[in-house]
């Protein structure tokens, strides 16, 4: 996975900062074609080939931003401000989640093997020996890997003393844990939409920037233009993710033309007690092991991969969907705008029905910005009484959701717990062989994304600073004290 | 030679900043040499104001070392100047 900050996002976020700005100001649709000369001037070195493909990067990434399918209504002729005017118009379908960017795309040849300089055709040559597939030969004092014949198990590279084998990996197929992801024949990246499982990792990972999401904001952005009533859920994850403490949060999130906040970690209490009655029960009759259910790519991932495991999932809602209901409730006017780490949300929100924006917290960041609200200043606003879920804010981390639902089973009762912390291909694989032979454990946590939604595709700050700023609300206050926390967690 | 006061160094934790890669320059404990370190007070402070100066013809995230406003910092830039300043 590539690492979360690098040109690129630095790149995207300017990108939506800059769509944003010109909304708020009426200019959009005049100067929405001006922004890719903006951001990518004359004078700029380039880092593609010229700043003029840049340009044209940027002018797909505010199509991408303004929720086009780019792959299916990419028209050169159109300019941007037709483009926003139709958005503007009409929100466009949520559906396909992702889109690809062939023009981006450097089409990387098929992964490989491929011994360096660093070979200095040692003497007791362990790759030689260790090749279950015999496709080493030496000449010139260097070995050779004979590619017609390699399988790719990477043999060579771990018993290299020199580490002189390199493994040249495709990194959007190898980020892709169903083989969603192939090139076609003009080796440009294609996603089987059959398959997809809307996980975000292919987009995350790309070194080009080739796979975008489309993003729902503009529906959002027009809600708050038109001062809709607006009830922000947002997802446990949101800790650590800007600079203040929840309730700064809270109160930023106001300040931007929300007009209430509730944490989804409330609702994620209502799936806790019912996952922890269902498993208790699960034990009692002896149906084996039971999984969660709030992870959305997972819940696709069994839909089209492993189907078995259907049987075996929670009946319990997640928690997005809970809290939708409770936002409903409180406020029946509302719109519902789920706020949190996650691409595969936006397709479950679509689903339910409940919800009528989706927005992932690096939108939410480039909505800050441009709105000019700076979370560090804000007063704290009232959380409310918060004992009863307080929590469930550790969903958000590997390992929470099951430590939440053992904590809500009846005294005495006890479950053994296994989590899937990440999904890969190799993970994909397992999952499909406890079909015959079971896990043993009564609770399996899936989370999708390794180390929990805290590493999702959508976040601002990655793990380790979040983590950091996390943990309470003591440890996300000022920042500046942040070394001398008692208990916070490094 | 190791100067004799310690260098202030803030790192502006505004939203601006914060978003633009600033959130990385908060793990300065893992990223700075431990020399440095000794030598600096850092703290993370809000807006220092760096967006809004035009004469300034850079970008966030910025910090502040002593009087000086930095702009477009990285890690890697951070542990640069931040040597420069405390071996000076």
């Amino acid at each position: 996975m590539l690492e979360l900050n690098n040109q690129y996002t630095m790149m995207k976020r300017q990108v939506h900062t800059q769509v944003l700005k010109q909304f708020f100001n009426d200019t959009l649709s005049e100067d929405v074609d001006k922004i890719p000369i903006q951001l990518i001037p004359k004078q700029r070195t380039p880092t593609r080939c010229c700043i003029y493909k840049e340009r044209a990067m940027v002018r797909y990434r505010i199509m991408a931003f303004l929720g086009v399918d780019i792959e299916k209504d990419d028209d050169e002729f159109k300019t941007l401000s037709s483009y926003v005017d139709e958005v503007l118009e009409e929100d466009k379908p949520i559906s396909p989640l992702l889109t690809t960017i062939s023009t981006a795309c450097s089409s990387c040849p098929p992964d490989r093997y491929l011994v360096s300089d660093a070979c200095r055709g040692c003497f007791a040559r362990p790759c030689l020996a260790n090749c279950p597939k015999d496709c080493i030969s030496f000449s010139n004092g260097k070995a050779h890997i004979d590619e017609s014949r390699c399988v790719r198990c990477g043999k060579c590279m771990e018993v290299c003393p020199f580490h002189a084998v390199v493994h040249i990996p495709v990194p959007c197929e190898q980020a892709c844990p169903v083989d969603a992801i192939k090139k076609n024949e003009e080796g440009y990246v294609e996603i089987d939409w059959e398959k997809c499982i809307s996980c975000g990792k292919c987009a995350m990972s790309c070194p080009f920037g080739a796979i975008v999401e489309r993003s729902t904001i503009m529906g959002v952005a027009k809600m708050i233009k038109e001062e809709q009533h607006i009830t922000a859920i947002i997802a446990p994850a949101i800790e650590g993710q800007f600079p203040g403490n929840l309730a700064q949060i809270k109160q930023a999130l106001l300040a931007t033309g929300f007009n209430a906040v509730i944490e989804v970690s409330e609702g994620a209490s209502e799936t806790c007690d019912h996952e922890a009655q269902e498993v208790t029960q699960r034990k009692q009759e002896g149906l084996g092991f039971m999984t969660t259910s709030c992870c959305p790519a997972y819940m696709k991932l069994v839909d089209k991969h492993v189907p078995y495991l259907a049987g075996r999932r929670s009946s319990a809602l997640s928690p997005m969907a809970y809290t939708a209901s409770l936002a409903k409730e409180r406020y029946p006017q509302t719109k519902v705008v789920f706020i949190g780490p996650c691409l595969a949300k936006k397709e479950e929100a679509a689903h339910l029905g409940t919800i009528e924006g989706v927005l992932t917290f690096s939108e939410l960041a480039s909505l800050f910005v441009a709105k000019g609200v700076d979370v560090r200043e804000m007063s704290d606003s009232d959380l409310g009484d918060t004992m009863l879920f307080e929590d469930c804010r550790q969903f958000a981390l590997s390992g929470g959701v099951a430590a939440c639902v053992s904590k809500r089973l009846t005294v005495g009762d006890e479950i053994a717990v296994h989590k899937v912390d990440g999904i890969d291909k190799k993970m994909v694989r397992v999952m499909k062989s406890w079909e015959r032979r079971p896990i043993e454990a009564d609770l399996v946590e899936v989370m999708c994304c390794e180390g929990g939604c805290i590493n999702g595709p959508g976040v601002v700050a990655k793990p380790s600073v979040a983590i950091r700023l996390r943990g309470g609300n003591k440890a996300a206050s000022p920042v500046a004290s942040m070394r001398s926390i008692p208990g916070a967690k490094e | 030679m190791i100067r004799k006061t310690k260098v202030s160094v803030k790192i502006c934790v505004g939203t601006a900043c914060f978003v633009q890669g600033g959130a990385d320059l908060l793990l300065y404990q893992d990223f700075l040499d431990p020399v440095v370190l000794a030598n600096c007070d850092i703290e993370g402070v809000s807006c220092i104001g760096g967006c809004k100066d035009d004469t300034l013809k850079t970008r966030p995230p910025y910090i502040q070392i002593d009087d000086k406003i930095y702009g477009e910092m990285t890690q890697d830039k951070m542990c640069a100047l931040l040597s420069e300043v405390v071996h000076a």
